[in-house]
């Protein structure tokens, strides 16, 4: 079953995240994407994630799809203009990949590459617009194409940006785009996510949680602080710290076994996508607590 | 108008190293409201120049150093002056600059100053960039503040997810223009405007070079 056909079908969809490292070395990220294989439903591969220069997403989805994964193909429109970036979803799709996620990306502002020119020609509303034009067998600008894509696009919401109406809006255009699925940016407030949820389902797309393993106190403090759009609350930091240091990651991997659960069972959303960061090896473990393996 | 600010004295020094005599012009508008181009800052480049050894033959303030025709005429009492220069130091924009470049097409012109953008003023010598001539406005569709300038990314359809309590994820200083956008849209009441996908913008409007002939009104075109 593919990514569509399980979200299609009503399975509670997991999904996690693969990052391509800098440099050639792809060891360690072969070793992270094995242990995950036949444990998720589809998984994510990023694109110079953070504005850091890394090998790009399509090679990357190509040796996951290869290794019998299923890769979602992350497209920022940061570095490549409208030509780039339909000349790699062509290319991605006549390599066998079927799941793209657009999205704007991060200001060269935020990497390791602060002088580069960002380019930002289309952006992620736009960018869902061609997919559905590629998919239709025409490009952006109306010309017919030898043969079409058949991709399966969604898009990424952030459910507590503040303030939050102009977001909601961006989502909605998103949804009118063609997005069919979203994967949201990290939730740690059940309750707030559930309000989130009552407004989404009104709208024909599948929601995929997304949740960010706490590794410690200071993680979250800092995530609090510097990440847009994530609020952790005071009382998952206290857990954290009442941990210790040598137990915060475990706590912190209960936490998000604990959440899942939560999710899943009172049936809130459509799935979970699982953001380890740097921690990949430990999904199996969250997913194993949290009762889906 | 057009911000300036002025080039570090060390490079236009080496600029000019093989150079001994300079006519100094600066303009009366906007690099006279920046402060890098009006009568106190001549006197004080005359000054530094002569500080160095250097000779200055004289120095104009162009009404407007943009208009090519109106500044050649301006300058016509300084032909004695110019005809013992061998150099030219610009002190308005790269458009002044150039148009001294254009009358004086045997003689060497250096910008004594950076150009950085079209600004407001909002305070006394104190600027804001607000439009960034993209050659296509869509300020009719954003409630009259432009997020081709004041988001550093461009979006054209609302916020990225890096708003951060109003602020732009680029820098804590900088609000996001999308949450002016979307407030001064709920403040005319013009929300459903925000709600309309907006088409990828044609970049093309704003290749450069761009000439106009505003004189063409005949013929309804
Ligand atoms: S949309 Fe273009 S022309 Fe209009 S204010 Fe912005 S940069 Fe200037
Ligand atoms: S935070 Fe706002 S102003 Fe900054 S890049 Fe995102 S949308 Fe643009």
């Amino acid at each position: 079953m593919n990514f569509k056909e399980a979200l299609n079908s009503g399975k509670f969809a997991v999904t996690a995240e693969v990052g391509p490292p800098k440099g050639t070395d792809i060891k360690e990220m072969l070793h992270d994407a094995e242990a995950l294989k036949g444990k998720l439903d589809a998984v994510n591969v990023t694109d110079n994630q953070s504005a850091v220069m890394r090998i790009n997403s399509l090679s990357i989805c190509k040796i996951l799809l290869d290794m019998g994964h299923e890769p979602i193909l992350q497209m920022t429109c940061r570095d490549r203009n409208r030509i780039g970036l339909q000349s790699d979803l062509l290319g991605a799709s006549v390599l066998g990949i079927r799941n793209v996620l657009c999205m704007t990306g991060d200001h060269p502002n935020a990497g390791d590459h602060k002088e580069a020119k960002s380019v930002y020609d289309i952006e992620s509303v736009q960018l869902l617009r061609v997919v559905d034009s590629l998919n239709n067998g025409k490009d952006m600008m109306g010309n017919d194409m030898k043969g079409a894509t058949d991709f399966f696009q969604g898009a990424v919401v952030t459910p507590e940006a503040d303030p939050v109406e102009p977001q909601l809006m961006k989502f909605e255009k998103k949804v009118a785009a063609g997005a069919n699925f979203f994967q949201t940016q990290a939730i740690y407030d059940i309750g707030k996510f559930k309000e989130f949820m009552t407004y989404a389902k009104k709208f024909p797309v599948k929601i995929l949680a997304g949740l960010v393993l706490l590794k410690s106190a200071g993680m979250a403090n800092y995530m609090n602080k510097f990440v847009p759009g994530i609020k952790v609350p005071g009382d998952l930091i206290d857990e954290l710290k009442a941990a210790g240091k040598g137990n915060a990651l475990d706590t912190g991997i209960n936490i998000a076994a604990r959440h899942i659960r939560q999710l899943k069972e009172e049936e809130i959303c459509d799935g979970v996508h699982i953001m380890a960061i740097g921690a990949e090896d430990k999904v199996p473990l969250i997913m194993e607590r949290a009762g889906l393996l | 108008m057009i911000i300036t600010k002025k080039r570090d004295l060390e490079e236009l020094k080496e600029n000019i190293k093989n150079y001994n005599s300079f006519f100094l012009i600066g303009c009366s508008e906007c690099a006279t409201l920046c402060g890098t181009g009006g009568e106190p800052e001549l006197q004080a480049m005359k000054e530094t120049l002569e500080a160095e050894g250097k000779k200055v033959t004289g120095s104009f303030v162009a009404k407007t150093g943009c208009q090519v025709l109106g500044t050649k005429v301006e300058l016509k009492p300084f032909k004695d002056a110019l005809a013992g220069t061998d150099c030219i130091l610009v002190m308005s924009c790269g458009a002044g600059t150039q148009t001294a470049v254009e009358l004086f097409q045997d003689t060497a012109v250096y910008p004594t100053n950076d150009s950085l953008f079209l600004g407001n003023m909002t305070r006394m010598q104190m600027f804001d960039q607000r439009c960034s001539l993209c050659g296509k406005c869509v300020l009719d569709k954003t409630g009259g503040i432009c997020p081709v300038t004041a988001c550093p990314k461009g979006l054209l359809n609302g916020p990225c997810g890096g708003t951060n309590e109003g602020k732009c994820e680029v820098s804590p200083d900088m609000e996001c223009a999308w949450v002016r956008i979307y407030n001064r849209m709920k403040r005319i009441d013009q929300l459903e405007e925000m709600k309309k996908i907006a088409e990828p913008k044609d970049w093309s409007a704003g290749n450069t070079p761009m000439n106009l002939n505003a004189r063409e009104k005949k013929g309804g075109g």
